[in-house]
């Protein structure tokens, strides 16, 4: 058998290849076009996404989401992969100037995880319909 | 005393006469025993001749880029694998046996082919629909990690947005290539 070293305990890692982290880390769910899974709860991104940051605690959220949060990136790699998410699925939906997320406000989110995750989602899933009315 | 009930009288003394209790009781418990196990002869007989797989004759990718048996789970493709695997199931290394859907959500992991020591990514999905196949059950779990990351976790029932929700067998599909060289691990 091939050799089994340090490398075996955990996964080959993107870090600074946000496509590579989707595919390892995301993907699996998301799938590759983003599409989701609506039947197993698993959201579409794709064409969706991007609407987060249209209202006030969206950009914190995309952060926080559990996916993100506890995904085993630093924050570095988590802001490259967001970013590389939102332009990659959702460009049309993003806020006119786009400001990309770095690492250290990805640091600042994440220190802040809100305990309900579920209630978070749906009070900004309201604002995002009240944008529309 | 009617014709009918002396008759019955003088069967029943013949017959308690000529036999012993134990001896029906040993032949009516023969009987159903005998009945029990017949059914259940062949299935035990093709579950003893295929001791988790090992009878199932090998095969080979036949590319030389992709070596090993896929239906052994030495097969480097299956290096965080956990059950029964499809090539050994009527499937293939990347592809459900007839009459099973493939579930639509899964984990992926990277493992390591000695052909040109690269990275692969690898696409870990199940098949569903169908019993368990219970032949060539393989549980390697390399770079597998908890279930609290379930992206990174094989012991989850990844029948999920199928039609049936039954697990069949689990295949193992080349996604692209994670990293040229031998250096994984990255920080």
């Amino acid at each position: 058998m091939f050799a089994i070293g340090p490398a075996a305990r955990s996964d080959v890692r993107g870090q600074g290849d946000p496509r590579l982290d989707y595919i390892l880390q995301c993907q699996g769910c998301h799938l590759a076009d983003a599409s989701g899974a609506e039947a197993v709860g698993v959201p579409r991104m794709e064409g969706v996404v991007g609407r987060f940051l249209q209202v006030e605690g969206g950009r914190a959220y995309l952060v926080q989401v559990p996916g993100v949060a506890q995904a085993p990136l630093d924050d570095a790699a988590v802001a490259e992969l967001l970013n590389w998410m939102l332009l990659r699925f959702s460009a049309a939906e993003l806020p006119e100037p786009f400001e990309p997320y770095r690492a250290e406000e990805v640091a600042r989110h994440r220190s802040r995880t809100p305990i309900d995750v579920v209630a978070t989602r749906e009070a900004l899933l309201e604002r995002l319909e009240r944008l529309e009315d | 005393m009617s014709a009918i009930d002396r008759w019955a009288d003088r069967v029943t003394r013949s017959l308690a006469r000529r036999t012993s209790r134990r001896g029906v009781l040993g032949r009516i418990g023969a009987v159903l025993l005998g009945a029990a196990a017949t059914p259940l002869l062949p299935v035990s007989r093709a579950g003893a001749g295929i001791p988790n797989g090992r009878d199932v004759p090998p095969t080979t990718t036949g590319n030389p880029d992709d070596p090993g048996n896929p239906r052994s789970c030495d097969y480097w493709r299956y290096c965080g694998i956990d059950g029964f695997l499809c090539s050994c199931c009527g499937g293939s290394a990347s592809s459900c046996p007839p009459g099973t859907e493939m579930g639509p959500i899964t984990w992926l992991g990277t493992c390591q082919n000695p052909a040109d020591e690269k990275h692969y990514i690898i696409r870990y999905n199940d098949c569903c629909g169908k019993f368990a196949c219970k032949r060539c059950f393989c549980n390697r779990n390399e770079r597998e990690e908890p279930k609290y990351r379930p992206q990174k976790n094989n012991e989850i029932h990844w029948c999920l947005g199928t039609k049936s929700t039954a697990y069949t067998c689990s295949i193992a599909a080349v996604v692209g290539v994670a990293l040229e060289r031998d250096d994984a691990g990255g920080s």
